[in-house]
């Protein structure tokens, strides 16, 4: 039996549609600001669905300029490894700093072999290799020699490493839609075993191709029909006007630190990983399961040794899929039935698109952001409730103290996962 | 084109790929690897040449090059042709 480890975040970032730094992400989930809009891509061929929270006008080196307390030297060594590289690995070069910075990682430093990379990502080059084909058609001879090293998921793992100089273990993680929360139990598990005393958990932005795009549409997943032409409406969990996901952006990074450590460092915690649950409910397919999600979250509130009484937010999977949000609410209302009083429940989703492979991480942030700043974001697009037994925030920000949550994320592949955080203040 | 004119869109190419080196630091007769040049950049600044100068030939064909200078020549020799 593992010691039981008190484990903390000392540092998150974020690029992302509705801010590329913390302290804008977190104005915009307490003005509840949409990032949903037309796309900007108008590339051919055109498809049935056309908004997205997509991380818009962006430039690498223009936000590498503006972060706050780089030093010198990391800024061009980020520059170098970046400048040429993909737009998935620029923008979490630039996530990973965020959190670099903040954990105080650049001036206090750890062993570099006690530090784990865990990237959070799947098919992460997908629009990049799709982009490339026409030309290849052309003149296969003028491929880019660093392409060996840019379609391999790992290169965001070479990358990452050789910008913070971490030595201990660096991998890759997927788990569709619940990637992120994978990559955060992932570095968890890496503290717990004691391989490592700071984890970097980096996720990587979804950057669908249009061949991707057009799968999510062909499979009845992604919503945007109604609401093409009012974007900021078009996602809407656990309304009864629901009708499937849409495409967001985001890259995210968190640090993860052992108490010791960060006691070590002299570094808060805003928030503590205190459990997490992860159940396969056994199913290749994209439907949802009750069960398994109900499994999720009592796993996790086992782990981490509470109640069902003890939780008092839950931040919802909630993509705005009608079969999804009625499974997840239904799951709620099984698990938490005598305690429902007590909960308060929002989808980040609604403000920041469906993130795919960062959205866990995304709602992660966004729950430790809303206990230090002791508010609830709210549900912009949330106007008839699927259910009128649960406490959905509503259309503004709600005063409100956050003492333990849960954060759930689940995927295709019957991947069903749950994080428990406890407010550090 | 003139030689002259290929080392300069191998020399903006170079500024391209290592953004750190300044254009006064770069002169024909150097290595690659001598300002900065780690073997991915190198091949990286050959197939861009290639692709700018529109040129198709083998990559074996920079085998015996060892400076900025026997690139530019390599180019120089198979450019328009």
């Amino acid at each position: 039996m593992l010691h039981k480890k008190s484990i903390g975040i000392t540092g998150m970032g974020i690029v992302s549609s509705i801010g590329n730094d913390i302290e804008t992400f977190t104005h915009s989930l307490q003005q509840g600001i949409s990032g949903i809009q037309k796309m900007s891509n108008t590339a051919e061929p055109v498809l049935a669905v056309n908004i997205a929270a997509e991380i818009r006008d962006f430039s690498f080196a223009e936000q590498l300029k503006n972060l706050k307390n780089i030093p010198e030297e990391k800024v061009k060594k980020a520059k170098r490894l970046g400048q040429r590289a993909p737009f998935v690995i620029q923008t979490t070069i630039l996530a990973a700093l965020q959190a670099w910075a903040e954990a105080g990682l650049f001036h206090n430093k750890v062993a570099s072999e006690r530090i784990g990379l865990v990237v959070a990502g799947q098919n992460s080059t997908q629009n990049y290799q799709y982009k490339l084909i026409s030309e290849f058609n052309e003149n296969p001879e003028y491929l880019s020699p660093r392409y060996a090293l840019e379609f391999l998921e790992t290169n965001q793992v070479g990358v990452l490493s050789e910008l913070f100089e971490i030595e201990g273990e660096g991998v890759v993680v997927g788990g569709a839609s619940a990637t992120g929360n994978v990559g955060i139990i992932k570095g968890h598990q890496l503290l717990e075993l004691g391989n490592v005393d700071v984890c970097l958990v980096v996720g990587v932005p979804a950057d669908l191709s249009p061949l991707d795009m057009q799968g999510f549409i062909n499979i009845g997943a992604m919503g945007g029909k109604t609401y093409n032409e009012q974007p900021t409406l078009a996602c809407r969990p656990f309304d009864k006007n629901h009708e499937g996901f849409v495409y967001g952006q985001a890259s995210t990074s968190i640090v993860l630190e052992t108490q010791q450590s960060s006691e070590e460092r002299s570094i808060a915690s805003f928030a503590n990983v205190i459990g997490y649950g992860y159940y396969l409910d056994k199913n290749s397919s994209a439907n949802p399961n009750l069960a398994g999600e109900e499994k999720a979250m009592q796993q996790a509130m086992e782990r981490a040794n509470i109640t069902n009484a003890d939780i008092n937010y839950i931040n919802t999977h909630g993509s705005s899929s009608p079969l999804g949000d009625q499974t997840e609410a239904e799951a709620i209302y099984n698990v938490f039935t005598d305690h429902l009083a007590n909960i308060h429940l929002n989808a980040t989703k609604g403000l920041t698109g469906h993130c795919l492979y960062t959205a866990g991480m995304v709602e992660v942030i966004a729950t430790v952001l809303q206990m230090k700043y002791d508010f609830l974001h709210p549900n912009i697009n949330l106007e008839q409730p699927i259910r009128s037994d649960l406490q959905f925030c509503g259309n503004t920000a709600k005063k409100y103290t956050i003492q333990t949550a849960l954060s759930n994320s689940f995927g295709f592949g019957g991947i069903n996962t749950s994080i428990a955080l406890k407010n550090n203040k | 084109m003139s030689k002259d004119e290929v080392y300069h869109i191998v020399q903006e190419i170079i500024m391209e790929i290592l953004p750190d080196v300044e254009k006064e630091n770069i002169a024909i007769e150097k290595q690659l690897k001598d300002i900065g040049a780690n073997s991915i950049d190198r091949m990286e600044i050959v197939t861009m040449s290639m692709r700018e100068l529109n040129i198709k030939i083998p990559l074996m064909s920079f085998a015996g090059v060892n400076n900025i200078e026997g690139l530019v020549n390599v180019l120089h020799e198979n450019v328009n042709n």
